[in-house]
């Protein structure tokens, strides 16, 4: 009775206010007046509609005041209340917000007023709003504000209705649709800020609220149902403030507007930074989501914001004014960081498992109706854990496993061998080596480091920076990443599932997988993980006018990345690209789709030589440096063995382990299915891979030319031919079922032998010689580390190798360590009169040898053991050579006499020593002379001294000069302006290839209303 | 269709397998240099008169010693050596030095390139020695030489001696194994461009017992040969002609000793089966009944060991030294007539000796077992253009003061040394 008694004393105003809500108005006005507890009063704002809706409320005989079309929602409220008699209980007056796209529960009102009489101290209170059309999904129970400006319900997305969060709870605010509030409390805090037209004007009104003393609640047994018009982009923000009425760029600006005008004035330089970087990365990631527009609303929400910094100030002016209590009683309605990032975290992870695992709707069974009780009364059984074995999937994992177990045996460590370098500690160490101009190899370069390099910092940054565990880890797992990478691409050719697996296994044992393993060949391996992934996208290559651009650009970034390992990859797409499109303007002529298809050939053959600048044009002025892919140059094994598509050179195959790799592709050039097309390409790339194998180049830090190596052309023919092969055999089985015995029966019968027998040679190879291969784990050095201490001092190595049966001697010129990955590749050109220098000693005709070395900065030469005791003799025997030690390391001797890198030459001639830092130096020079560097010559070389470049020369060995002409302090520096700025274009090119094959995200308009609740 | 698609298929693949291998080719690996280093000829030793017979008055020589780094012309064909060695550029013809004590002894050596390790079976180290080794260190470093010493009775010795750069060394023999008549002495370089000569140089009060130049013999082998031994009657007072021997390794050797004649081969009673203990130097009598007047000897062991023949000569004494299997080479002559001595189950050496007026006269030798010629006194250069596997030969030279043995070996070798290539693989574990 006292809640009765109550209820009569209370009048409640309904004010409802109207924006081209013809579609949702006539649900809410029903809802309106089916309230079991009927507001005493309604009245209608109408913000200027152009459709229907003045109409519908005048039908509905609802008293209605019409605004301005650019009035805000709490204009309209205000005017509302302007029109309203002046109020003669004030504490039991109270006004009854609605939006015309929200529709209430019969009850809503009933509720809201029970939940109040149990809060006496609220002064506001909101429903619990629901989806307009999923009345389950629940949109909000209460609202806050994020420290970054998003709003903050605490639900997840697209959370369920289950009662869960039901009950009258405390909140800082409710939105304005069908929120209760008391008119007293409401004029008394100015309603809603004039400044906050459309968008958190509700959290803006119960933050101050809360710091006024009063209460703000959530009642969940009141319903509303919200269709959220204007932030769903359902109608347009029409409102004064809205800037180029764009609802994001509004919702953004009001957000931050919100923060800064309530938060304490120590907190506001943390608030600004917060949004700053909140927008910043909400940007880049729409602008990765392929939407620039929303991207832009984010920055320019702040933008518009602080160009009116007075707006702000007389905003904080007036809520100091009405303030009772600290602000610190809002801090327990602001979110925790740590609940923002869990709940950001939980969406990516939302996110990411819809794309990589999506929905599969499964048609539901009927179950058959005499077992149904019988299903219900057997108890579950679980199956046995040995019943995994009989997944065809699941038993070539544990075998390939196994495998590697025992073949890799070797390899548990950081590896080094064959042409893998060793790889340096961090991944610090890697960036440093791309990003720098200058490299301290040999006599010093400024070639630019290899894209791969950077690929592979990536890698290892994700390795919590240990470059050495993701190389490591890189190989050990390689074959069953090739067997994983490409189960997926023949999924996609067969149904059957034994067929796939074991094409898979093979492909993870093919003699190139084996052979670039074993010889550590970065290349090839990435190549290989790389390719099955390029099946898949370039399946439609032939008719590729019917493929979308992003898929094209999506197929581009795949390909930029084995470019980057490997430009054979390059040189076999390039020539594929030429002969389609010439067998196409045969066949089609100058056509539109012609056009099309050339087109996007051409974007997948030139945008992946963009992401990889500057290393690829610098590789492809260098047409040599095509055909060498990462690490040092090891020999092939030449033109026969690549016929066999095996690639030879050291830890390959022996010749006897023949695979049937070539063979079907032979058989599949006759066969008549969709296998012919790829046996062509397949043969194409066995065909140049016998060609460039019979070639001998050098390079790579190595003067000898050496037998190419063909990996990656054979790893081509090798995905080529297992997937002809699966598709020769997936539709000969059906065949050979149905026919009578013939030829087909034999060849399938062959392949299969030679199969068999290739698979049981090769694994045992594995286990027993194959383990015992160049790459593998080991710890020593090649350099005493004694040579290590001064940073940099070039030290020719001496080292008798033994190639072909036959010890040769070898050289290179280090500088304080061992070769280290990604520096074989830029690796300069032997250096002539050093060369001579070397020749002279070996030959022991060398007595100006150590002045020689001794001009070109050489301070050490060491013999690495064994030695060669002739050598070793002929050096002693040389005058300008002392020994420094004799270990069982090697021999060391100093160079007498010998320049140090930087070297400062006075006028007298007198030669002093310059300190240097790694690359540069700045010293004070106290006298006229020269600078002389004693690394090779660079244009970017440069000395600064009092603001100004000196003059840069070469002296008489080629070496870089500056002439001082006066005391100073002088700055020595290599300029890597233009290697910077060719980095900013290929991280530009990278970024723009990496957005333009996202998935394109869409605007909220252009979802569908059942997709957006 | 198929058919024509098989034969495209065939010939692609006949075209593609024919065209790779034509590109493929011959790859040159390796690169060498090809040269002769320069020869050390030894220093001459206080009151000796020293010559070396060079090929040409245009070969380059240089005194170790010397400040300058330069090489100048010889000017003559033969030349004196006053104190100091000398660096020659032989270019392949291998320079023969002369050495010799006015009215007492003479001898001779080839010159030749720094060696790791010598072997000298010869010498004594007793009272009446006065020979000296002689280390020439003709490099710019500094060299040190670790020299092991094995005598009769004393345990082996051994002493590193480091010879400055461009500089030598003469240590007293007497002074490495004091008291010791039999020596054998092994010189290892241990660094630094090192050779090594032994002057066995003999007196007693102030007479003196001849002396020569013990020539570097053959490392430790089980099958030697030493070709040249002249056989004289025997001078009153002076030692016996004695075959010197020293199993170096850990284990005694049974010897067996064959002399190599005119008469033929036979083993001479006694040294079908003699016992070298190991580490201890041993000489045994060695006086074949022979007709000719030089013979030579191969011993065979089933133990490494190393050998030399001392034998008297008038006044003077000749340690003939083993040598290795003669090879084609060019000898410098001016000035030397020796007799060339070849030993060998088919000797067929082919010889081309230039002479005074640069004519060119061309001689075979064939022969059994063993084969002599002599050297006419106008000859300039001698080269051995062919000669028959297994043959080993030496030279006996006879002068107013005394008596040689000259092994036929090359000095001057052709060293063929691969160019080293510039690879970061060395950088790499």
């Amino acid at each position: 009775m006292a809640v009765k008694a109550a209820e009569d004393s209370r009048h409640v105003t309904a004010i409802l206010v109207v924006h081209d809500g013809a579609i949702w108005l006539p649900e809410v006005v029903a809802s309106l007046t089916s309230q079991k507890r009927s507001p005493d009063q309604i009245l209608a704002v109408d913000t200027g509609s152009t459709d229907s809706s003045a109409a519908l409320l005048k039908g509905a005989k609802i008293p209605t005041l019409t605004l301005d079309r650019e009035s805000g929602f709490g204009d309209a409220i205000w005017a509302a209340i302007q029109t309203l008699p002046a109020p003669t209980s004030p504490e039991n007056e109270w006004l009854w917000i609605l939006h015309d796209d929200c529709s209430m529960h019969p009850d809503a009102l009933k509720k809201l007023l029970e939940a109040l009489d149990e809060k006496p101290q609220a002064i506001m209170a909101g429903p619990k709003l629901l989806g307009w059309h999923d009345k389950s999904h629940l949109l909000e129970v209460g609202v806050s504000i994020a420290s970054d400006g998003a709003r903050w319900t605490g639900l997840e997305q697209h959370e369920y209705d289950q009662g869960q969060h039901d009950g009258v709870r405390d909140v800082l605010a409710v939105s304005t649709a069908g929120a209760l509030v008391r008119r007293d409390a409401f004029v008394e805090l100015g309603g809603f800020d004039p400044n906050l037209s459309l968008f958190r004007d509700d959290v803006d009104f119960g933050w101050r609220a809360r710091v006024a003393g009063h209460s703000v609640i959530a009642v969940s047994e009141a319903k509303g149902f919200h269709a959220q018009a204007a932030a769903s982009e359902r109608r347009s923000a029409d409102v004064k403030e809205a800037f180029l009425h764009r609802p994001l760029l509004l919702d953004r600006r009001n957000a931050a507007y919100v923060l800064l005008v309530n938060s304490t004035w120590w907190m506001l330089p943390w608030v600004v930074f917060q949004l700053l970087g909140s927008a910043t990365a909400r940007a880049i990631g729409y602008l990765l989501a392929k939407l620039p527009g929303y991207a832009s609303d984010e920055l320019l929400a702040l933008a518009t914001l602080v160009i009116h910094p007075r707006e702000l100030a007389s905003a904080r002016k007036f809520r100091k004014s009405h303030r009772l209590l600290s602000a610190r009683v809002v801090k327990e309605f602001i979110p925790h960081r740590r609940h923002q990032i869990r709940a950001a975290s939980e969406r990516l992870i939302d996110s990411i498992r819809s794309t990589i695992l999506p929905t599969v709707s499964e048609a539901s069974t009927v179950l058959d109706p005499l077992n149904e009780d019988e299903d219900l009364l057997t108890p579950s059984t679980t199956g046995r854990w040995w019943t995994i074995f009989k997944q065809p999937k699941a038993l070539a994992g544990f075998a390939i496993l196994i495998l590697i177990a025992i073949w890799s045996r070797h390899r548990y460590g950081s590896l080094v061998g064959g042409a893998l370098v060793q790889t340096p500690d961090g991944a610090r160490d890697l960036w440093r080596t791309y990003f720098e101009s200058w490299h301290q190899i040999g006599i010093g370069t400024d070639q630019g480091a290899p894209a791969w390099l950077a690929v592979v910092a990536l890698g290892s940054s994700i390795f919590f920076g240990n470059a050495n565990l993701f190389i490591s880890l890189l190989f050990f797992f390689a074959p069953l990443i090739f067997m994983l990478a490409s189960f997926r691409l023949f999924s996609k050719l067969t149904s059957h599932n034994w067929l796939r697996v074991t094409a898979s296994f093979l492909y993870a044992i093919s003699p190139v997988a084996i052979a670039s393993i074993n010889s550590g060949r970065i290349g090839t391996v990435v190549t290989l993980i790389v390719l099955p992934y390029i099946g898949l996208l370039v399946r439609d290559w032939l008719t590729i006018e019917n493929t979308s651009w992003r898929k094209v650009f999506l197929l581009t970034l795949v390909l930029s990345l084995s470019f980057m390992f490997s430009m054979q990859v390059f040189l076999y797409v390039f020539a594929a690209t030429l002969t389609i499109t010439i067998i196409d303007f045969i066949k089609y002529g100058n056509i539109r789709f012609f056009h099309d298809r050339l087109w996007r050939r051409l974007t997948l053959l030139v945008a992946p030589l963009l992401a990889g600048i500057p290393w690829s044009f610098s590789t492809l002025l260098d047409p040599k440096r095509l055909l060498l892919e990462p690490g040092l140059a090891i020999a092939g094994g030449g033109p026969n063995f690549a016929l066999f598509s095996n690639p030879g050179g050291t830890g390959a195959l022996p010749w006897w382990s023949i695979s049937p790799i070539s063979l079907v592709l032979l058989v599949g050039v006759f066969s008549s299915t969709r296998a012919r097309v790829i046996s062509y390409f397949g043969c194409g790339a066995t065909a140049a891979a016998v060609i460039v194998g019979s070639l001998s180049i050098s390079g790579h830090g190595n003067s000898s030319p050496v037998r190419t190596w063909t990996g990656s052309l054979i790893a081509i023919a090798t995905i080529c031919s297992v997937a002809a092969g699966v598709l020769i055999l997936d539709r000969l089985r059906e065949v050979l079922v149905v026919t009578n015995f013939h030829y087909r029966h034999i060849l399938a019968g062959l392949l299969v032998i030679v199969t068999t027998l290739y698979s049981i040679s090769t694994i045992s190879w594995l286990v027993t010689a194959g383990a015992d291969s160049p790459l593998r784990s080991t710890d020593s050095k090649v350099l005493p580390a004694f040579l290590g201490v001064e940073d940099g001092a070039k030290t020719i190595v001496l080292r008798q190798v033994k190639s072909n049966g036959v010890n040769t001697l070898q050289y290179f010129l280090a500088r304080g360590h061992d070769v280290l990955l990604g520096e074989p590749d830029i690796a300069p050109v032997e250096t002539l009169a050093i060369s001579n220098a070397i020749k002279e000693i070996a030959d022991g005709s060398g007595i100006s040898a150590s002045r020689e070395l001794g001009r070109h900065g050489i301070k050490y030469v060491f013999a690495k053991s064994p030695t060669n005791k002739e050598v070793v003799r002929t050096i002693d025997g040389l005058g300008g050579f002392v020994r420094s030690s004799a270990t069982n390391a090697g021999i060391v001797w100093k160079v007498n006499d010998a320049l140090s890198r930087i070297n400062f030459i006075d006028s007298t001639g007198k030669i002093s020593e310059i300190p240097s830092t790694t690359v540069g130096t700045r010293t004070q020079i106290n006298s006229p002379g020269t600078i002389l560097l004693t690394d090779s010559y660079s244009r970017s070389w440069k000395v600064f001294q009092n603001g100004f470049n000196l003059e840069r020369s070469k002296d008489a060995n080629g070496f870089p000069q500056f002439i001082i002409t006066e005391p100073g302090e002088i700055s020595l520096l290599h300029d890597g302006t233009v290697r910077r700025g060719l980095l900013s274009l290929q991280f530009i090119f990278v970024v723009t290839l990496i957005v333009l094959a996202a998935p394109a995200g869409r605007r909220r308009r252009e979802m569908s209303e059942s997709e957006l609740t | 269709m198929k058919f024509k698609r098989f034969l495209i298929v065939a010939l692609s693949l006949g075209l593609l397998i024919a065209s790779s291998n034509a590109l493929s080719g011959s790859i040159s690996r390796q690169q060498f240099s090809i040269g002769y280093p320069s020869v050390v000829c030894p220093a001459t030793l206080n009151g000796l008169a020293s010559q070396v017979s060079l090929a040409s008055r245009n070969t380059k020589i240089h005194r170790v010693g010397s400040t300058s780094a330069k090489f100048v012309k010889s000017k003559a064909l033969r030349i004196p050596i006053p104190t100091d060695p000398i660096l020659v550029d032989a270019q392949g013809v291998t320079p023969i030095v002369w050495q010799s004590r006015q009215g007492s002894w003479a001898g001779g050596t080839i010159c030749s390139n720094p060696a790791a390790n010598q072997w000298f079976v010869g010498g004594a180290a007793d009272i009446t020695a006065r020979g000296k080794l002689i280390l020439v260190n003709s490099g710019l470093s500094e060299s040190v030489a670790d020299v092991y010493v094995w005598s009769g009775a004393s345990p082996t010795t051994s002493k590193a001696i480091s010879v400055k750069a461009n500089s030598y060394e003469s240590i007293g023999l007497d002074t490495l194994a004091p008291g010791e008549s039999s020596i054998v002495i092994r010189v290892a370089s241990r660094s630094g461009r090192l050779n090594a000569f032994v002057v066995d140089e003999r007196g007693k009060g102030l007479r003196t017992l001849g002396g020569d130049i013990v020539s570097p013999g053959v490392a430790p082998a089980k099958e030697i040969f030493i070709p040249a031994i002249p056989l004289q009657p025997k001078v009153k007072n002076a030692p016996a002609q004695q075959l010197r021997l020293l199993a170096p390794g850990d284990a005694d050797a049974n010897v067996s000793v064959e002399v190599i004649s005119g008469d033929g081969r036979f083993t001479p009673v006694g040294f079908d089966d003699i016992t070298v203990k190991k580490g201890q130097v041993m000489n045994f009598p060695l006086s074949p009944s022979v007709t000719s007047s030089v013979y030579g000897v191969r011993i065979t062991s089933d133990e490494p060991v190393v050998a030399g023949v001392y034998a008297n000569v008038g006044r003077d004494f000749v340690w003939s030294s083993s040598v290795s299997a003669l090879t084609p080479f060019t000898m410098a002559m001016t000035g030397m007539t020796p007799l060339l001595v070849f030993v060998g189950d088919n000797i067929n050496v082919e010889l081309e000796l230039s002479v005074v007026g640069g004519k060119k006269v061309r001689k075979t030798i064939r022969g059994d077992d063993i084969a002599f010629w002599r050297v006419p006194g106008n000859a300039r250069n001698l080269s051995f253009a062919r000669v028959s596997a297994n043959t080993y030969a030496s030279a006996l030279q006879a002068s107013v003061n005394g008596f040689g043995s000259i092994p036929l070996t090359a000095g001057s070798v052709l060293t063929k040394s691969a160019i080293p290539t510039a690879n970061i693989r060395v950088l790499n574990p």
